[in-house]
């Protein structure tokens, strides 16, 4: 089984990388060569220019949280994370100070000597966390490290996670399957998909920039439009029509004119106009109100579903059956060649 | 220190580990399958020496025919006897609470606890019929096979039990649950809900019971004696197939023409056995239930009012009656006994000889068995583990007779047997309870996420350390269950020692069943009690332990 193949990357020291993709993507499997637990079956893994592909996991200070955490249920808060130290026969003196500041920075110096089965979801996480920083890793390894917790913590413990490994000035390599996730997190994302990688960059040019349809659909969900182009190149705005003769706009692209096309827009940057200044024209098929916004799923006919998002204050002006215009900015909205294998195929999360 | 770190370093190279593992594995493979199983070379070796003292005649086929007809219909027998009274009891320890519920889970074991040695008299003085019945006994039995049957109903009922209602607690409740709010009984939805999934759990037992009660030696030969000294003939000459090599063994050692029927008798059993295993295994994973069908009407009836608490009662009672009174009745039979004067010298000689081989053999699975385990419970996805996974079994399902017989000829043809027979007895005891320590530790490492040692490895440990700060403590628990299990088990047996070594073997229950022959039975009963009371201890300590195990 090939889980991951022909994947490249390089880490800068004291970056945060995410590691974003559908479940199966090879994610963890990365992360596992990086360790050493796994053995690629070709190519190197390195480490500050030295190579550690043949080096036993003890030997490579590449320490991995699973996403279980794998505290050690015979152990207390400090001696699990004492292992490190003690393995490596630190000193006493040092010990006891590391434990001191590493509790503290975790904030779990009350709870030293509980186990960890006495432990909230969150306390482990930290206990787990701080176990790995205690011997001092040249690269931090975190496999869904956000998984286990409930959805509000989840939340607030993206960004505590962020500032302790900014602080501390820590590599770390994190993998998620949640875009948002990634987003918030991450220096650079790396998106993987069938064990490749297909793009690299930070949250914003993952955002606006997605290499694939299936980068601008995973990361912030997109509308699609298939059709040919009209006109296109440098500097000027690509032209794409359909066989039922509607046109759209988007950014400049070099593919050629006449080839078909994918393109695609983000749902936020999908706007509900007056029908004289749209694109495309719909049908109101479904509203939800979530709050803050509201979430309309608009047919537009011959091409599916649209998802548009409208503030909360502009929940009145729409009903279910209205016929609406949308339309967006042009230098939102991206040009794919059409997939070989398919929009669809190209579009599946699994 | 420096020598120390060399040395450590040495052991947790790639190359040493490998190295490792090719022993262990040949270990197991030298020493555990292929003596187990080598008498079926005999076959092929000495052909004609079978077919001229054992084929060609009609005397010794017609005894060994009945010997294994025996064993087949009362291992048969107790088996369905084991599962029928067995279930409801099971269902009562998984699904209900009730008062007493810790001490019938700690009635239910007891049987365990006794030597089968020890079990075999007791249950012979309480069921057979005595010219002069000692006081509360029943002496009802005159029929030897009857007798066995209640015997092995005795000792195979708690691992009926107890693979039931492992079984029983993995399955789901709310399934049954969903089925009662649907409208159906009690009744029908346990029958057509919750027994179907039972297939895995009825196939241990049935295998464990079958197994067992084929393989099981010096309490049905302690019984059989029993009885025939209280003066049922019959008895004389009912034989099951382990016995019959027992008593062959210690007839070939003046007269090596039993040789061949000796061999004849164990590869029969051992055949027997592993087809068995496979048959079994089979027919019950293929097997469903045929039990679709629904009668509301009855079923709803029979759901309420007295008929569970029927049910339920006459489980409890079957085990009462049928399980712990015949155990535990060589007690009472002592007490009321007027005392003999006798010889304890030998005794005692044969009590610390029975435990120096149980300690030997215990530390010998514990330094193999451990290492072992690891490797096929660490690799499950390669096929060599696999195979090794089932081999393991291979000598818990082979009767102890025979496999005695098998190692005492693989060890003379390799030169060992004369003036190391104390060796080979070691061997033998080690074949058939290392299984016990392998199976008790690779199922509690395979319990374990394997990312604890994963993870403790990328903090910096080796493999030695891992193992030893992390997974260690915790299947400290099962390997002690798993070492206490093989001790009470070898300072039990009767069946290998006396393959090896014949009737005069020097061991605890082999000195028992020639106390009985010898008619001393107050002393036998003495005997007995000393047994029950050393392999007691050792099961409060089971007890303890694996308690301890499930708080972590």
């Amino acid at each position: 089984m090939v889980a991951a193949d022909g994947l490249e990357i390089s880490v800068e020291n004291g970056e945060y990388l995410c590691l974003l993709g559908p479940t199966g993507a090879g994610k963890t499997t990365t992360l596992r060569v990086i360790a050493g637990l796994t053995r690629p079956d070709s190519g190197q893994v390195l480490l500050d220019d030295r190579d550690v592909t043949g080096l036993e996991p003890e030997k490579r200070n590449a320490v991995l949280l699973s996403q279980t955490y794998s505290l050690f249920p015979t152990m207390t808060v400090a001696e699990n994370i004492m292992f490190g130290p003690e393995i490596r026969g630190m000193p006493e003196e040092e010990k006891k100070r590391t434990l001191v500041e590493l509790l503290d920075l975790v904030r779990l110096t009350k709870r030293s000597s509980s186990y960890p089965r006495e432990l909230s979801g969150g306390m482990q996480q930290r206990n787990a966390l701080a176990r790995a920083l205690a011997t001092n890793p040249d690269v931090l390894l975190l496999d869904e490290p956000l998984r286990a917790l409930d959805a509000r913590l989840r939340i607030d413990l993206r960004y505590e996670l962020r500032s302790l490994a900014k602080g501390l000035g820590l590599t770390v390599i994190h993998v998620t399957h949640d875009q948002e996730e990634a987003m918030v997190m991450a220096d650079r994302i790396a998106v993987i998909r069938y064990g490749r990688i297909i793009q690299v960059g930070t949250p914003r040019e993952i955002f606006d920039h997605p290499a694939t349809p299936f980068v601008a659909t995973f990361v912030g969900q997109s509308n699609f439009f298939t059709g040919n182009i009209l006109c296109s190149g440098h500097g000027r705005t690509t032209t794409v029509h359909d066989d039922e003769g509607r046109i759209v706009f988007a950014r400049p692209s070099t593919l050629p004119v006449d080839s078909k096309v994918v393109v695609a827009v983000k749902i936020g940057n999908t706007r509900v106009v007056k029908l004289s200044d749209a694109y495309l024209t719909g049908t109101v098929e479904r509203t939800l109100f979530e709050g803050r916004i509201v979430h309309l799923d608009v047919n537009v006919p011959g091409l599916g579903r649209y998802s548009v998002k409208l503030p909360a204050s502009r929940r009145d002006q729409v009903a279910v059956g209205d016929e609406i215009g949308l339309n967006w900015d042009v230098d939102k909205a991206s040009v794919f060649s059409y997939p070989e294998d398919g929009l669809e195929k190209e579009l599946k999360v699994d | 220190m420096k020598h120390q770190d060399r040395f450590l370093e040495f052991i947790n190279r790639k190359g040493f580990r490998k190295g490792w593992s090719a022993f262990i594995v040949a270990f197991f493979l030298f020493f555990i399958v292929l003596p187990t199983v080598y008498v079926v070379t005999y076959a092929f070796t000495d052909w004609d020496a079978i077919s001229l003292n054992v084929l060609n005649n009609p005397e010794t086929m017609a005894t060994i025919k009945d010997a294994i007809v025996a064993s087949f219909a009362i291992a048969t027998i107790v088996t369905i006897i084991d599962f029928l009274a067995g279930l409801p009891v099971a269902w009562m320890l998984v699904r209900k609470n009730f008062r007493g519920k810790e001490l019938l889970d700690t009635l239910i074991d007891m049987p365990l606890a006794v030597p089968t040695a020890a079990l075999g008299f007791s249950a012979a003085i309480f069921w057979v019929v005595n010219p002069n019945p000692p006081p509360f006994s029943l002496s009802v039995i005159s029929s030897p096979f009857l007798l066995i049957i209640l015997l092995h109903v005795v000792f195979s009922y708690p691992y009926m039990v107890r693979s039931l209602s492992a079984i029983l607690e993995e399955i789901d409740e709310t399934y049954e649950t969903a089925g009662r709010t649907l409208g159906a009984s009690r009744l029908t939805s346990a029958r057509t809900i919750t027994l179907p999934l039972f297939r895995a759990g009825l196939a241990t037992g049935v295998i464990l019971c079958f197994s067992r009660s084929m393989s099981e030696t010096g309490g049905t030969m302690i019984a059989l004696s029993t009885m025939s000294r209280l003066g049922v003939t019959a008895a004389n000459d009912f034989a099951t197939g382990p016995t019959l090599i027992g008593d062959w063994k210690t007839l070939s050692l003046a007269d090596p023409t039993y040789t061949p029927a000796l061999a004849f008798v164990s590869i029969l059993l051992i055949i027997l056995a592993l087809v068995l295993l496979v048959v079994l295994k089979l027919l019950i994973m293929k097997f469903h239930l045929p039990l679709r069908k629904v009668w509301p009407m009855p079923e709803k009836m029979l759901s309420r009012g007295i008929f569970p608490k029927m049910k339920d009662g006459s489980a409890l009672f079957f085990l009462a009656m049928i399980v712990l009174v015949p155990s535990f009745f060589i007690f009472t039979y002592v007490a009321f006994s007027t005392p003999q004067a006798g010889e304890w010298g030998q005794f005692f000689y044969a009590l610390g000889y029975s435990f120096l081989v149980a300690g030997v053999v215990t530390v010998i699975d514990i330094a193999m068995g451990i290492p072992f385990a690891l490797y096929i419970s660490k690799h499950p996805d390669r096929r060599s583990s696999h195979v090794l996974d089932v081999l393991v079994n291979v000598p818990l399902i082979v009767p102890t007779a025979a496999l005695g017989i098998s190692l005492s000829l693989f060890w003379s043809e390799a030169g060992m047997l004369n003036g190391m027979e104390f060796i080979v007895l070691i061997l033998a005891h080690v074949a058939f309870t290392y299984p016990l320590v392998v199976r008790n530790v690779a199922g509690a490492v395979e319990e374990i996420d394997p990312s604890f040692e994963e993870t403790a490895r990328t903090l910096g440990a080796n493999p030695m350390q891992s193992f030893r700060r992390v997974l260690y403590p915790l299947i400290k628990g099962s390997i002690l269950a798993g070492a206490i299990m093989a001790f009470t088990r070898s300072l039990g047996e009767t069946g290998a020692t006396q393959a090896i070594l014949g009737n005069n073997a020097p061991t605890a229950p082999v000195y028992i069943v020639s106390l009985v022959k010898a008619d001393a039975f107050f002393q036998a009963g003495l005997a007995c009690i000393i047994l029950i009371i050393v392999s007691y201890v050792f099961m409060l300590m089971l007890r303890y332990f694996t308690k301890k195990k499930e708080v972590i």
